[in-house]
C-alpha cells in the first residue's frame, strides 16, 4: 500500500512537467507578446524587442522550458509577473487558498445535499419523495451556476439584503458563491447516488443480509451504502477539478479574487509566469485529491485492499 | 439517515434566514466606497496607459496641470506660473508654494526634473514626452521645459506627467508600485494595497489646498456590471461610473437626484482601409462614400447605448476639447439610396464584397455591436462584409499595420489636438490606422495643418486649422465618427459629489451628507 502511495505521488512530478510543456507550447502559438501587451501599441518596436529579450521571451522553446523547469525545482522560483512586477508565487498562493476554500466547501455541500436526497430517493422509489427530488435534481443540473449566482444575487444580496454581493471576507461572503458552484454537482451526485444506490439494493448480498434476518436500517447503511459509494466518491473527486477551474465563473460574479479569474485576466497580457505557475497549482490539487480519492476506495472496498495485501505479500 | 436531507435544508435555511442582517458600517468613518472593473496593476502611475487605473492613481499623484472636465480643460495644479519662450520652444514654470509630498517633505524642482526624466526614458510615454528635449531646474521652485518645436498640445503632457518625490521612489527603489507610498503630492495617499481585492486610501492632511472632506476611500475589484450595480442598490457601493445602460433605466430611478448621464469624450469610429490587401474595391473613393452613407447611427446607438448614446459627427467633443470645431465639413447623414447611386457609379451596381469588419473586445462587447449593426447596414445596400472580433493585443498591431479591410475602434478625446495627430501624421509611428502619407489624398497639407494647429496657441486660430483638417480627413472617407458613448454615473444618497464629470472625479472635491 504504501509503495503503491509514493507511487501516486512521485506521478505529480511528470504531471508537472507535462502542464509546463503544454502550456508553454500553447502560449508560444498565439499571436502577440508580453512586451508589446504591456508597453503599448505606441511604444517602438526597439523597445518592445529590449524588454522581450530582458523577460526572456525571445529564448528558444527548449531553452525556455529548461530555464523554467530548472527555477522551479532548483529555486522554487517562478518567475515574476509580467503585467505586475510583483513574485508570482506571493501573487498567486493568497488567491490559490481562496479559490481551494471555495471549491472544498463547494464539493462538501454538493455532497452533503446530494447524496443524501440519492440514497433516500433510492429506498423510496416510486414515490413522492423520489419523483420530486428526481424532477428538481434533472432541472438543477442544467442551470448554469452563474444563472444560480445571479438568482441569489438578486434575491439574498439586492431584495433581502442578507449577504453581501461582492468580495471574500467572512464566511457570510462565502455562502452565495459556494451554493452557487456547488447546487449543480449536488444535483448530479443525487442522480449518481440514486441510480447506484438501486443497483446496490438490488444485489444478492443485499437480498442475503435481509434473509438473514439484518434490520432495514443495517441493510441499507452498512451493505448496500458502503458499495453503492465507490462510483459517488469518483464523481465527487472529479467534480473538485471541475470546481477549481469552474470557480471562475463565480469568483467574476462575486467579485472573490480566486485563481481562475486571475488565469483569465492574465491570459490577455500573455503573462506567461502567472498563467504557468496558476496551473501548475491547479494541477497538483488535482492530482493530489485524485490520490485522495483512489486511497477512500482502497478504504471502502474491501476487495482493493485484499488485493495490496496479497501484492505485498 | 430519513431526517438528513430535512437536518441539511433547515441548517442551511437558519444559516441564510436567521443569521443577523448583513450589517454595514454605518457613520462619517465609513469609507466612501468606489468600484474597481479590475485590479489596479500597479500604484506607480508610469506602469500602464491605461484610463481606469489613471482615475485611481489621480486621487493619490498631481502633475504641473490639473484637468477640470466641468470647465473645459485643463488648469495649473502644481505649476503656478508658465511662461513661453518667443521661439514657443521653451516653457518656464514656476511652482507651486507651499506644496508637500505626503512623506512631509517640500515639492522642489529637482523632483519635477526627476519625474519628467524618468518618463522620458519609459518608452510607454513616447507619445507624451517626445517633443520634450530638456527639463532642467532653475532653482528650487522653478522648472525650465525645452521642446524640439513648438506644442501647443503640450498641457495634456503636463497633466498626464505626474510628480513624485525622487526621495520615495528611489527610497523603495523595484518595489515602488508595488507597496503604498507617500509619493505624491495629492489629496490621498495608499494605506492599503492588495492587487487581487483593491486600494484603500486615506486623506492627507497636510494636503497643500487643505485637507479633503473624505478622510476614507475604499477602491473595490468587481469585475460584473450586474454585480456592480447590484452593490450600488443595496448600499455597498457610493460611486458607479460606466453604469451598464442596459440598466440604467432602472438606477438611475434608484438614485433619483443622486445619478446622471454624461456625454463621453469616448468616440467610436469606423475606419475604411483604402489599402486594403485583399479587397481592392476599398481603394475606390466611390465605394468609400457608399459605405459612409450606408451607416445608419441610430442602429448603433440602440445596439450599443439603448438609445441613449449621441450620434458623433466630429472626432472630439468640442465640449471637452474647445479647438474641437463642430461644424464646417461633411458628415455623411445616412442615405442608402445614395449609398446605392455611388456604388453603381463605382461600377458594383449589383453590390461588392469589401471582406472583414475588424474589432477588438469580446463577441459582446460596444464595439462588436456596432460590427453587428454596420455589417446590417452594409448589407442593406448591397456591401458583403463579415465581422471578425479578436483580443486587442491581436487586432491592434494589425490596424496600424494596415493589415485589415474595415475596423470598428474607439477612442478617448485627449482634450486637445493628440488625437488627431496621432492618427493621420506620419510622424506617428504606428499609431494610425489609415496611412495617409503617400495615399490618393492631400497628406502633405494634412500633415501641414498638424504641425500649424500644434504651434499656435490661440484656441480660434487652432479650431479654423482644424475645420481644413477635418474637412481634408472625411473628404477621404476614411474615417467616420459614428457614436459618443454617455457615461452613467450614480453616487449614495450620503454623497454630495458637485457637477459629475465623465472622466477625471475628484474626490477631494466630494463631501459627506
Amino acid at each position: 500500500m504504501y509503495r503503491y502511495v509514493i507511487k501516486r505521488v512521485l506521478f505529480i512530478i511528470p504531471t508537472i512537467l507535462g502542464v509546463v510543456f503544454i502550456i508553454l507550447l500553447t502560449m508560444s502559438f498565439t499571436p502577440g507578446d508580453p512586451a508589446r501587451a504591456l508597453l503599448g501599441v505606441a511604444a517602438p518596436q526597439a523597445d518592445v524587442d529590449a524588454l522581450n529579450h530582458q523577460l526572456g521571451y525571445d529564448l528558444p522553446f527548449t531553452r525556455k522550458y529548461v530555464n523554467y523547469v530548472e527555477n522551479m525545482i532548483v529555486h522554487q522560483d517562478f518567475g515574476t509577473s509580467y503585467f505586475t512586477k510583483q513574485p508570482v508565487f506571493d501573487e498567486i498562493w493568497p488567491r490559490y487558498q481562496i479559490t481551494i476554500k471555495l471549491a472544498f466547501l463547494g464539493v462538501f455541500l454538493a455532497a452533503v445535499l446530494g447524496i443524501p436526497l440519492g440514497i433516500y430517493a433510492a429506498v423510496r422509489q416510486y414515490t413522492l419523495w423520489d419523483t420530486i427530488p428526481s424532477i428538481l435534481a434533472f432541472m438543477i443540473a442544467a442551470i448554469p451556476a452563474f444563472v444560480l449566482g445571479m438568482v441569489f444575487l438578486f434575491y439574498f444580496s439586492l431584495k433581502l439584503n442578507w449577504l453581501p454581493s461582492y468580495g471574500i471576507d467572512t464566511l457570510k461572503h462565502y455562502i452565495m458563491p459556494a451554493l452557487a458552484i456547488s447546487i449543480p454537482p449536488a444535483a448530479m451526485n443525487m442522480r449518481f447516488m440514486k441510480s447506484s444506490m438501486l443497483e446496490s439494493i438490488r444485489q444478492d448480498y443485499v437480498r442475503t443480509a435481509r434473509a438473514k434476518g439484518a434490520s432495514e436500517r443495517k441493510v441499507i447503511w452498512k451493505h448496500a451504502l458502503m458499495n453503492a459509494l465507490l462510483p459517488v466518491i469518483t464523481q465527487i473527486g472529479l467534480s473538485l477539478g471541475t470546481l477549481i477551474a469552474g470557480a471562475v465563473v463565480a469568483e467574476k460574479l462575486f467579485s472573490i479574487p480566486g485563481i481562475g479569474s486571475l488565469i483569465v485576466d492574465r491570459i490577455s497580457y500573455k503573462d506567461e509566469p502567472v498563467i504557468i505557475a496558476g496551473t501548475i497549482l491547479i494541477a497538483i490539487c488535482f492530482t493530489v485529491v485524485m490520490l485522495i480519492v483512489d486511497l477512500i476506495y482502497a478504504w471502502i472496498d474491501p476487495r482493493i485492499r485484499a488485493k495490496y495485501a496479497r501484492t505485498k505479500g | 439517515m430519513i431526517r438528513k436531507p430535512f437536518g441539511v435544508g433547515v441548517a442551511m435555511t437558519v444559516l441564510l434566514g436567521t443569521g443577523t442582517a448583513f450589517a454595514w458600517t454605518q457613520g462619517s468613518d465609513k469609507p466612501v466606497k468606489f468600484r474597481l472593473v479590475a485590479s489596479l496593476s500597479s500604484l506607480d502611475w508610469e506602469q500602464t496607459t491605461n484610463l481606469r487605473d489613471m482615475k485611481v492613481w489621480h486621487q493619490m499623484y498631481e502633475g504641473l496641470y490639473g484637468m477640470d472636465e466641468a470647465k473645459n480643460g485643463y488648469y495649473p495644479e502644481l505649476a503656478k506660473k508658465v511662461d513661453l519662450s518667443k521661439n514657443g520652444l521653451v516653457y518656464t514654470i514656476t511652482l507651486q508654494n507651499g506644496v508637500k509630498f505626503q512623506n512631509g517633505d517640500p515639492l522642489k524642482a529637482s523632483d519635477v526634473v526627476f519625474s519628467y526624466r524618468r518618463a522620458m526614458k519609459n518608452p510607454r510615454f513616447n507619445y507624451l514626452t517626445s517633443m520634450i528635449t530638456d527639463v532642467a531646474a532653475v532653482n528650487d521652485g522653478t522648472v525650465k521645459v525645452t521642446l524640439n518645436k513648438p506644442y501647443s498640445p503640450i498641457a495634456h503632457t503636463f497633466f498626464c506627467v505626474k510628480v513624485l518625490s525622487e526621495k520615495e521612489v528611489t527610497g523603495q527603489g523595484p518595489k515602488f508600485g508595488t507597496i503604498p507610498n507617500k509619493a505624491g503630492t495629492g489629496p490621498y495617499c495608499a494605506s492599503n494595497y492588495t492587487i487581487a481585492t483593491g486600494l484603500k486610501l486615506e486623506a492627507w492632511s497636510g494636503y497643500w489646498r487643505g485637507a479633503p472632506a473624505i478622510k476614507n476611500v475604499e477602491y473595490v475589484v468587481i469585475p460584473d456590471d450586474t454585480s456592480a450595480v447590484i452593490a450600488y442598490q443595496n448600499g455597498e457601493l457610493d460611486y458607479l461610473e460606466d453604469t451598464p445602460l442596459s440598466a440604467w433605466k432602472d438606477v438611475s430611478k434608484a438614485a433619483g437626484d443622486h445619478g446622471k448621464l454624461i456625454k463621453g469624450n469616448n468616440i467610436m469610429f469606423m475606419a475604411v482601409n483604402y489599402l486594403s490587401p485583399g479587397h481592392k474595391a476599398l481603394a475606390n473613393q466611390k465605394v468609400r462614400e457608399a459605405i459612409f452613407y450606408a451607416v445608419n447611427k441610430h442602429d448603433i446607438n440602440l445596439a450599443v447605448c439603448d438609445g441613449y448614446g449621441m450620434e458623433a459627427t466630429q472626432y472630439m467633443p468640442s465640449e471637452y476639447v474647445p479647438a474641437s470645431p463642430s461644424t464646417g465639413f461633411k458628415t455623411y447623414a445616412f442615405d442608402p439610396a445614395k449609398a446605392k447611386k455611388l456604388l453603381a457609379e463605382a461600377g458594383f451596381p449589383k453590390g461588392v464584397d469589401v471582406g472583414a469588419i475588424m474589432t477588438y473586445g469580446t463577441s459582446t462587447s460596444n464595439n462588436a455591436k456596432m460590427a453587428q449593426v454596420l455589417q446590417a447596414n452594409l448589407a442593406d445596400v448591397g456591401i458583403n462584409a463579415t465581422v471578425s472580433v479578436a483580443e486587442a493585443a491581436i487586432v491592434t498591431p494589425k490596424l496600424y499595420n494596415q493589415d485589415y479591410d474595415i475596423c470598428v475602434f474607439s477612442d478617448s478625446g485627449n482634450y486637445d489636438y493628440n488625437n488627431i495627430r496621432q492618427q493621420v501624421h506620419s510622424e506617428s509611428k504606428g499609431m494610425y490606422v489609415i496611412k495617409y502619407q503617400g495615399g490618393p489624398f492631400d497628406w502633405k497639407k494634412l500633415e501641414t495643418l498638424c504641425d500649424q494647429g500644434a504651434a499656435i496657441s490661440d484656441t480660434d486660430k487652432r479650431r479654423a486649422i482644424y475645420t481644413q483638417l477635418w474637412s481634408l480627413v472625411m473628404d477621404s472617407a476614411t474615417i467616420l465618427p459614428c457614436l459618443h458613448r454617455p457615461v452613467g454615473v450614480v453616487w449614495s444618497k450620503r454623497l454630495d459629489i458637485g457637477q459629475p464629470v465623465p472622466t477625471y472625479y475628484k474626490i477631494r472635491t466630494f463631501s459627506l451628507k
